[in-house]
């Protein structure tokens, strides 16, 4: 028999100015199975709490309702009251007779009866109440971190340093991203690649971290705490233990020109190639789509003059099966290339050119050694035309978003031209400069106060090529929107950064959810930014939204320190608010016929087959099973399932069905 | 009639199946056809397949008692032919469980001996509701909501709580069905106006999706409730507002366990 | 007819539309107290059967709010949950039952004002169709 306890808070004033508390304690006390109902100043307050679990002692209670404010509030505080008198925490209910009752009705009896209401139908919740135990579940102290830009890096390198292991994959032969690209940062211009590489080479030295770069992640299965990966590892078509780095191969490679990735395509590269000099892992991999042995079946130049005899033209892909606790998302960004803005012709033009092919032209180890050549002739560009927003914040291009990143950059790079061409003429056309953050705004002003940059506040409506000079048609809106043209020599558009080709794909691999730009989305925008709706995977730098470095960094260690609070504990411990499917008695064992209409309704891929054998190993039945590391307890599946095998605890069929009829079933019995 | 004998003759003798599922004549004189289970050759001769020959058998798949007896050749009609796919698509029924004999009104046996070639010959049929089955849905449409409530509570009314709809149709085929679960107890058990509401309720909400529309629930009706004209509506239902049709593909998505992010939502405040 | 006050049982999810009508209270919002409010993990966690059983034992209306499709707890549950309404209704209305008398909504966690007009604006619409008695009677004597 039950023996329930009702406490009725008045909140100060906040629930006995408009309800009859002491009213609501004596209907509550009349209530089949209730042996003490008291009303309080203040429940939550240290002798509020001591009365309930005074009472739990005394009077033996099975349950508890706490009549208060919302359980979104105070729920976690009655509970552990509950708790530490010896009370299952779970045989506790809030009735919320404060946000959803007094303080949105007027004084009067309705709103009395209302408490008296919502008291009665948490009473027969809790009846239905089982006691349930906290879920635990073990934990994979190794993490995989999904790309080796600056983000991944970090987060690899303080996953690392708190003392765990970590799985770095990185689907480019080296690891350093966009950030290994670039040639100076703002807003100090030091040079990208000088504060980078230590970095790299850190995580090449790190005893906790195995880098596989050249490798793609196959697949994810599992949950928090219990991920199983399968990484392809793609065939470098050389043995890296053997390989020293010397890059003999690379020099003797007939094959000189193919078009560097690295280089933005303003660069060329041999077949058999490491991206840049500072790679890690400074080895090389052969290109067979333009490698003359893979086309033709002969040549294997690489291989006679390798010294250590490492090249395998035989090599095939990999697959590697690792256990991982956590997963951290650092695939980065792209940025958008091609015909996607032919007014500025784009592609046409040689010498219009995107922010990144402007960082490989500026960057000392580049295609031009750093010197302001355009790509057509060579010639050094007396005047460049900065574009922003090229493409960004324009939803007739479908992309509504700020690129975030353009204005600084932008700036940066007609600083750069004046800092190499002294005599040249840079000027930026953009919408609004958007320099918000640490010396962003000083850096801008710097651009146009000392390096001479002329700021335009416009579109550019058109660019087309005459007597050898790209004219750029646009208007100045602080003039009136004076129509200008510009005869530039080279143009460089800040395109609009974008997710990576093959993000929406990953992120189903992964099951995380992302937004219709297919970046991947936070739990929560504000206050769980390293988060994913998918426990036990987080995210770093620009695959959620375009960022800077600074910012990258930062959420990469934010997420790193998540991994490193979740491998602090040997156990995971998890609300048991989780679906589970029924077990019977033999013969039935289940009342579940498997039908696994369950299975595609289930967010969470929580659902599982399983088979039931008899002692001779023969199959009796296949049913439903639900894997409590990754339900999440939305309950979809409970009421999708049509023999009700299915039932969540905390909202059982039992539970809900109870208050359904108490709510409605004014003074009568016990239900 | 006689290419169908053959059939299952040749079947049972070679073993490819244990039994053929077929129609038989009915005792009395103008009986209806009912299922036999021939499973001897010599027995073949009793199967039959005339205008009569209504029954979805694969009502029969999901009954232990038959499915222990081994493999099955099923005289399918196109109905019965789409409750395998639509069991198949439940995981009830595995490619190579059984064999169909799809069967049209000329007579024409065609074996089916997997799913993907029944899911060729289901492509080939026209799955929509018939003229006849149109008009009628729409006259009761047509009528304003009280007259609605009025002709079902009347239809309802009737209703015995027999569960004959529930055994007839191939779709029911829980172990354990809500009706029989008392913790909470969600239909009252007896046959009183709402008891039967709900468990009407209930059953066209269960088959939503799900039901291929072989009308064996309303021929299996003692008291002659209409209930055909429920799942005709949710299929109609199903159809226009998911673009979904049930028992056309062996491993297709559930229509009710799936979304699509724009689906219609004219009614949500 | 004039003071017939409705019963009205609000199915609401825990994450968004119970969220959002602490919000209103913690505005001080006031809305009709003929509305309560039963919480779920989920719109999802609602099985049509609820509603009837709401129906059948003395509810007027019945108001069932939950996350906006996009900005959602459990990822996909409500378009489940719009799924199967999409279905119910349709069936409800087949049978006669009159859908006004079932409100869906979405109400996110922000959103305290709405659920104030949603609720006051469903207690309208119930208070101008009357007492549901065409069903309560359904249920007859002898039934629980």
């Amino acid at each position: 028999m039950a023996r329930i306890g009702v406490f009725i808070c008045h909140c100060g004033e906040n629930i006995s100015a408009t309800v009859d508390v002491a009213k609501v304690a004596a209907a509550a006390a009349k209530i089949p199975g209730v042996v003490h109902s008291v009303d309080y100043k203040y429940m939550c307050s240290d002798p509020g709490q001591q009365m309930v679990s005074s009472a739990i002692k005394e009077k033996n209670l099975t349950g508890v309702v706490v009549a208060a404010c919302s359980p979104r509030m105070h729920e976690p505080t009655f509970r552990r009251a509950c708790a530490e008198a010896g009370l299952n925490p779970f045989l506790c209910e809030m009735a919320n007779i404060r946000e959803h009752c007094s303080w949105v009705h007027e004084k009067g009896e309705a709103t009395t009866n209302k408490a008296i209401d919502i008291v009665r139908t948490l009473v027969a919740k809790v009846k239905k109440n089982k006691a349930l135990l906290p879920i635990k579940v073990p934990v994979t102290k190794t993490a995989l971190v999904l790309g080796g830009g600056i983000a991944g890096i970090q987060a690899s390198l303080d996953i690392a340093n708190s003392g765990h292991k970590v799985i770095l994959v990185e689907k480019e032969p080296s690891i350093g991203g966009h950030m290994s690209q670039l040639s100076e940062t703002f807003p100090t211009l030091d040079c990208s690649q000088c504060i980078l590489t230590p970095r790299m080479v850190e995580v090449a030295q790190n005893p906790n971290i195995t880098l596989y770069s050249y490798a793609e992640l196959e697949s994810l299965e599992g949950f928090i705490g219990n991920f199983k990966a399968r990484i392809r590892k793609k065939a470098r078509s050389l043995d890296e233990k053997l390989c020293t780095g010397c890059g003999l191969c690379c020099q003797k490679c007939p094959t000189k020109k193919i078009a560097s990735d690295f280089d933005a395509g303003l660069g060329m590269r041999p077949a058999i190639y490491v991206p840049f000099p500072q790679a890690v892992p400074n080895k090389p991999v052969i290109d067979r789509e333009h490698c003359t042995y893979y086309l033709k079946g002969k040549c294997r130049l690489c291989e006679k003059v390798c010294p250590t005899q490492a090249i395998r033209f035989d090599q095939a892909d990999e697959i590697v099966e690792v256990e991982v606790g956590a997963v951290v998302m650092a695939t980065g960004f792209d940025i958008k290339h091609g015909d996607f803005f032919p007014e500025y012709g784009y592609g046409n033009y040689r010498d219009v050119i995107d922010g990144l092919q402007f960082e490989r032209m500026a960057s000392a180890s580049g295609p031009t050694l750093g010197e302001m050549r355009r790509p057509s002739d060579g010639k050094v560009p007396e005047i460049v035309v900065f574009i922003a927003c090229a493409g960004s914040r324009d939803p007739a291009k479908g992309i509504e978003y700020c690129s975030k990143i353009c204005c600084m950059y932008t700036a940066k790079h007609a600083m750069l031209y004046r800092h190499k061409v002294h005599h040249g003429k840079p000027y930026v056309f953009y919408m609004d400069i958007r320099a918000g953050g640490k010396m962003y705004e000083e850096f801008v002003r710097r651009a146009i106060e000392e390096d001479g940059v002329q700021y335009i506040r416009g579109r550019v409506s058109r660019i087309y090529e005459r007597g050898g000079k790209l004219i750029v048609k646009g208007a100045d809106t602080l003039l009136g929107a004076r129509p200008m043209e510009i005869e530039a020599d080279m143009v460089v558009l800040a395109t609009a950064g974008v997710a990576n080709p093959g993000a929406e794909a990953l992120a189903q691999k992964v099951h995380i959810s992302y937004d219709s730009h297919h970046f991947y989305s936070e739990a929560h925008p504000k206050l769980r930014p390293v988060e994913t709706n998918t426990a036990g995977i987080f995210l770093a730098g620009a695959c959620q939204a375009p960022k800077d470095i600074p910012e990258s960094v930062a959420q990469a260690s934010g997420a790193a320190a998540k991994v490193a609070a979740l491998f602090s504990q040997d156990e995971l411990i998890r609300e048991p608010l989780i679906a589970v499917v029924d077990r019977q008695a033999p013969p039935l064992y289940s009342t579940c016929v498997g039908c696994f209409l369950c299975q595609t309704s289930c967010p969470y891929q929580a659902i599982e087959k399983e088979e039931i054998r008899g002692r001779d190993g023969q199959l009796i039945k296949t049913v439903a099973k639900v894997n409590p590391g990754l339900c999440q307890g939305c309950g979809t599946c409970v009421a999708l399932c049509r023999s009700k095998s299915i039932d969540i605890q905390g909202f059982s069929h039992e539970q809900v069905y109870a208050e359904v009829l108490a709510l409605l079933n004014r003074g009568e019995s016990d239900v | 009639m006689e290419t169908l004998r053959n059939k299952a003759r040749e079947l049972l003798a070679s073993k490819t199946v244990q039994m053929v599922i077929g129609y038989g004549r009915g005792s009395g004189e103008a009986a209806p056809a009912r299922a036999v289970f021939i499973r001897a050759a010599a027995e073949a001769e009793s199967l039959i397949f005339d205008a009569s020959c209504q029954q979805n058998l694969a009502v029969y798949l999901m009954k232990p008692e038959v499915r222990q007896l081994g493999k099955a050749a099923l005289v399918a009609t196109p109905s019965a032919l789409r409750t395998i796919l639509q069991l198949a698509a439940e995981n009830q029924v595995k490619d190579h469980d059984l064999l169909a004999l799809a069967v049209d009104a000329q007579g024409e046996v065609t074996p089916l001996a997997t799913l993907q070639t029944i899911e060729a010959h289901v492509a080939a049929l026209d799955c929509n509701l018939s003229a006849g089955e149109k008009t009628e849905l729409q006259k009761y449409v047509a009528l304003d909501p009280e007259q609605r409530r009025q002709f079902w509570q009347e239809e309802f009314a009737r209703c015995l709580k027999c569960y004959a709809c529930r055994g007839a149709c191939p779709l029911c085929y829980c172990s354990r069905c809500t009706v029989e679960c008392n913790q909470p107890q969600w239909i009252p058990v007896p046959a009183h106006d709402l008891g039967n509401l709900e468990w009407n309720v209930m059953r066209a909400m269960h088959l939503a999706g799900r039901c291929v529309n072989c009308g064996d629930c309303s021929r299996a009706c003692p008291v002659g409730i209409p209930l055909y004209l429920l799942n005709q509506r949710l299929l109609s239902e199903v159809l226009a507002n998911f673009n979904f049709r049930s028992g056309m593909a062996a491993k297709a998505d559930n229509a009710m366990s799936t979304f699509k992010p724009d689906d219609p939502e004219d009614f949500i405040r | 007819m004039s003071d017939f006050e409705p019963k009205i049982v609000a199915f609401v999810c825990n994450w968004c539309t119970y969220a959002g009508a602490d919000l209103t209270g913690t505005n001080r919002m006031k809305y009709s107290p003929r509305v309560t409010i039963i919480r779920f993990p989920c719109t999802g966690r609602i099985d049509f059967m609820l509603l009837l059983k709401a129906f059948a034992n003395g509810a007027d209306g019945i108001i069932v709010s939950g996350c906006h499709p996009n900005d959602y707890h459990y990822s996909s549950g409500n378009f489940h949950a719009r799924r199967r309404w999409i279905v119910f209704r349709g069936l409800l209305d087949f049978l006669g039952i009159d859908v006004r008398r079932v409100q869906f909504s979405w109400v996110s966690a922000a959103e305290g004002a709405k659920w104030a007009q949603l609720v006051d604006a469903t207690a309208e619409q119930i208070r101008q169709l009357g007492p549901f008695s065409g069903y309560h009677k359904l249920r007859g004597a002898g039934v629980e």
